[in-house]
C-alpha cells in the first residue's frame, strides 16, 4: 500500500479543495455541547473539521444507515424504490469505527444484499484517521485488538509536521490530486506506525480475556438467570446502549402517509432490542400477546449474547469494537461491556 | 417499477431494493371466521410465486405496513396462491378490509420451508393448532396432490371452539376420506352442535397409532409445542424427524432487522421451519 505525506501547512488547502469537489462528512463539534462533544456532519470549511476528536456521540454508521431512512415511495400509480446515493467523502473515521463498518458491510450483504445500505456505502470514500485523543471509556486497545480494520479507502495518521496518508483503493488514491502530497519517507511511515501502536496502550479500560474465551463463557452463561437479573437490575429498557452502538443494526419498518393522503413512504428507523416490545407479537383471537423477551433481564442478556458470542463466527471477531459509547450513554451505568464481561467471566 | 406519481426526487434506479414488493391481485376474498379472511391471489407481473410449503411472504398494504404469512395453498396449484389473515393489529385490519379485485403487495417467498425430500416415502403426521392450520395447509394440499409419494397421512387439528375452525369446506372433505387422510379434530370448548372431541390437541394422540418412523409437522400457538413434543418423544419419534413451524415478530423477512431472532437463529431466513433437533438447545425457542 503506497504511503504519502502532506505537510501540516498544506493540509488546509487540501481540505478546501476536497470540500469544493464533493460533500465531505467529518467529525465536528456538536453545536449544543460546550465544544467537547463531537458528531459526524457535513463539513463546510476546513476549520470545522476536528481530527483531534475523541469519539462521536452518534456512530458514523448513520452516514450509510441513517436513523430514519426512506425505503420506498408509494402513491396512486404504484411504488418505487428510493435508493439514491450521494457521492461523498467520509473523513476522519477512527479505526474502531472502520471495524464496525466492515461488520455492517458483511451483515447487510449476507444472503439478501440490502442496497439501501450498500449503495450509500459504495458511493462513499472512507478515509480513516489516527486516534489523537482517546475517549474515557474506550477499550479497543485490548478487546478484539487482533481484528484488523478493513474496507476503508485511505488512512491519515498525524505525525510530526504533517500527515502520513496510506491509500488502499482507487477511491483513496483519487483524493491525492486535491493536495500537495509527496511520497512518505520510511521514517515517516514508521513514525505513523508508532503513533497508531501507541494509541492502543492509552485506553483506560481494559479487557484481559480473549474474545474466544469470552464467547464460550458468555454462551455457557445463558441460563445463569441470577447473574442476568443482577446485571440488569437497574435497566429501564431505554435502548440507548443500542442506539449509540456502531455495530447495532436492528431496525423497524413503518409506513406513513403524505399530507395528500394518497401517497406516502415506507421507511425504516433504528430499533433497540432492549426496549420492551421488541419481540412482542399480537396473537389475536383469544391469544392476546406473546412477548418472546418479556423480562428486562432477557433483553439485557440478548444484547450481551449478540455483542460477545452470536455473531463472532460470521464476523471473525466480537460484534463489539470497544468504543465505549454505550458506557457513556447508559444513565444507570450498567451497559459497560467491560463490566459485563468481567462479571460473566467471574461466573 | 412504475412511477409512484409523487413528483419526488428519488431516482427510479436499477439498483435492486429488497424491500420492493410485487403487486398481487385478489381473485377471491372470503371471511371464514369472525376474525379470519381467506384470500386467493395472483401475481400481476405474470412471474408467479415459486414457493415451497412452509415458506413465508411479507404481505402488505401501503400506508399500513407488512406482516409475515405462511402460504396456505400448495405450490402444485400454480395458477394462484392462498393466504389467510387474522385480524390482530393495524396491518391485518387494513388487509382484511380488502375485497376481490383489489391488490396486496407481496415480498417472497422467504425463509426455508418443509424438507419434502425427507418426508417423501414416509408416514406424515401434521399437528395444527388454531391458525397453525394455514401454513400447514400448503403441505396438506401438497401431500393430497401427490398422495402416492407418501405413506400414512394423519392430520390433527385443534381449534378453540367449533366457530374458530378454519377451511371448513376442507374439513368436511377430510372427514369423509379416511383412506386418503386420517383426520382427527378437537376443540377446547364445544357448543350445542359439537359432537366431536373436546380437549387439548394432545388428547388426539390416543385416537390413532403413530409409527416411530413418522415425519411430524407441528404448527400452532407458542404454548402448544412443548406438549406435543413430549407426546412425540413418548412415541419414539426421532427429534430430527419433528418439524416445527414457528412464529415470531418479523419486520424485514431477510435476516437483518433482528426482530425474529431465537438466540442466534433468524426465524425469517433459517426458519420458520426448524427440526426439533436443530433448535432444542436454543433456550429462546419455546415459550
Ligand atoms: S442497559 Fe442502560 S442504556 Fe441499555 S437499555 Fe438498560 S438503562 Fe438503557
Ligand atoms: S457494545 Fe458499546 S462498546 Fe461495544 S461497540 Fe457497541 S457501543 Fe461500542
Ligand atoms: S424479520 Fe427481520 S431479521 Fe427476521
Amino acid at each position: 500500500m503506497p504511503a504519502h505525506f502532506i505537510h501540516e501547512t498544506d493540509f488546509r488547502e487540501f481540505l478546501k479543495s476536497l470540500i469544493a469537489s464533493k460533500p465531505v462528512i467529518g467529525p465536528v463539534v456538536e453545536p449544543k455541547s460546550t465544544g467537547d462533544k463531537f458528531i459526524f456532519d457535513d463539513v463546510t470549511s476546513a476549520e470545522q473539521l476536528r481530527l483531534d476528536y475523541d469519539v462521536s456521540l452518534v456512530p458514523p454508521k448513520a452516514v450509510f444507515f441513517p436513523p430514519v431512512q426512506k425505503l420506498l415511495e408509494f402513491g396512486p400509480n404504484g411504488v418505487k424504490s428510493c435508493i439514491n446515493p450521494r457521492e461523498q467523502v467520509l473523513l476522519g473515521v477512527h479505526f474502531y469505527d472502520v471495524k464496525a463498518f466492515d461488520q455492517l458491510d458483511k451483515l447487510f450483504n449476507d444472503k439478501f444484499p440490502d442496497n439501501n445500505y450498500l449503495a450509500n456505502r459504495r458511493a462513499t470514500t472512507v478515509i480513516a484517521s489516527s486516534v489523537q485523543t482517546v475517549s474515557k471509556h474506550a477499550f479497543w486497545g485490548s478487546f478484539g485488538k487482533d481484528v484488523k480494520a478493513k474496507g476503508h479507502d485511505g488512512f491519515l495518521t498525524k505525525v510530526q509536521g504533517g500527515y502520513v496518508y496510506e491509500t488502499f483503493s482507487q477511491k483513496g488514491e483519487a483524493l491525492l490530486k486535491h493536495g500537495k502530497f509527496g511520497n512518505a519517507s520510511t521514517d515517516q511511515v514508521s513514525a505513523a506506525k508508532r503513533e497508531n501502536d501507541a494509541a492502543m496502550d492509552k485506553c483506560q479500560e481494559k479487557v484481559t480475556f480473549t474474545p474466544a474465551e469470552i464467547s464460550t463463557k458468555t454462551r455457557a452463561s445463558f441460563s445463569n438467570n441470577e447473574m442476568w437479573k443482577e446485571l440488569s437490575k437497574d435497566c429501564f429498557s431505554c435502548g440507548s446502549c443500542n442506539i449509540v452502538c456502531p455495530t447495532c443494526y436492528c431496525f423497524d419498518v413503518q409506513d406513513k402517509w403524505g399530507l395528500d393522503q394518497v401517497s406516502g413512504e415506507r421507511y425504516r428507523t433504528w430499533d433497540a432490542c432492549l426496549t420492551e416490545d421488541f419481540a412482542k407479537v399480537s396473537l389475536g383471537g383469544a391469544g392476546g400477546h406473546e412477548n418472546f423477551r418479556e423480562a428486562g433481564a432477557q433483553r439485557f442478556r440478548h444484547r450481551a449474547m449478540r455483542k460477545l458470542t452470536y455473531l463472532n463466527e460470521k464476523l471473525g471477531g466480537p460484534a463489539c469494537i470497544g468504543c465505549g459509547r454505550c458506557t457513556s450513554a447508559c444513565v444507570p451505568n450498567i451497559a459497560n461491556p467491560v463490566k459485563i464481561i468481567n462479571r460473566i467471566m467471574k461466573g | 417499477m412504475s412511477n409512484c406519481g409523487n413528483g419526488c426526487s428519488c431516482n427510479d434506479s436499477a439498483i435492486d431494493n429488497v424491500f420492493l414488493p410485487r403487486e398481487a391481485e385478489i381473485l377471491r376474498a372470503e371471511q371464514v371466521t369472525a376474525s379470519e379472511k381467506h384470500f386467493t391471489l395472483k401475481m400481476k407481473d405474470g412471474k408467479g410465486m415459486d414457493f415451497q410449503p412452509g415458506q413465508i411472504a411479507e404481505v402488505g398494504v401501503f400506508g399500513y405496513g407488512e406482516i409475515p404469512l405462511g402460504f396456505a395453498s400448495s405450490p402444485t396449484r400454480t395458477h394462484s396462491f392462498d393466504l389467510v389473515v387474522r385480524t390482530v393489529g393495524r396491518v391485518s385490519t387494513a388487509i382484511n378490509k380488502l375485497e376481490k379485485g383489489q391488490s396486496l403487495w407481496v415480498r417472497g417467498p422467504l425463509g426455508s420451508g418443509f424438507n419434502l425430500e425427507e418426508m417423501r416415502g414416509h408416514d406424515v403426521l401434521i399437528v395444527a393448532g388454531g391458525i397453525g392450520l394455514c401454513p400447514t395447509r400448503s403441505l396438506i394440499q401438497y401431500i393430497l396432490d401427490r398422495r402416492s409419494e407418501f405413506g400414512k397421512f394423519t392430520l390433527f387439528f385443534g381449534a378453540r371452539t367449533p366457530k374458530d375452525q378454519l377451511f371448513t369446506d376442507d374439513l368436511v372433505q377430510w372427514r369423509k376420506t379416511k383412506d386418503v387422510v386420517e383426520y382427527h379434530e378437537t376443540v377446547d370448548k364445544g357448543d350445542d352442535s359439537w359432537k366431536g372431541n373436546v380437549g387439548v390437541i394432545t388428547t388426539l394422540f390416543a385416537k390413532t397409532k403413530i409409527s416411530p418412523d413418522t415425519r411430524v409437522v407441528v404448527c400452532g400457538p407458542p404454548v402448544m409445542y412443548k406438549f406435543v413434543i413430549r407426546e412425540l418423544a413418548k412415541l419414539g419419534v426421532p427429534e430430527n424427524h419433528v418439524y416445527l413451524d414457528l412464529e415470531r415478530r418479523m419486520k424485514c423477512g431477510i435476516g437483518k432487522c433482528g426482530h425474529c431472532q431465537i438466540n442466534d437463529k433468524y426465524v425469517c431466513v433459517d426458519g420458520p421451519v426448524f427440526t426439533y433437533s436443530d433448535i432444542k438447545h436454543l433456550e429462546e425457542a419455546f415459550a
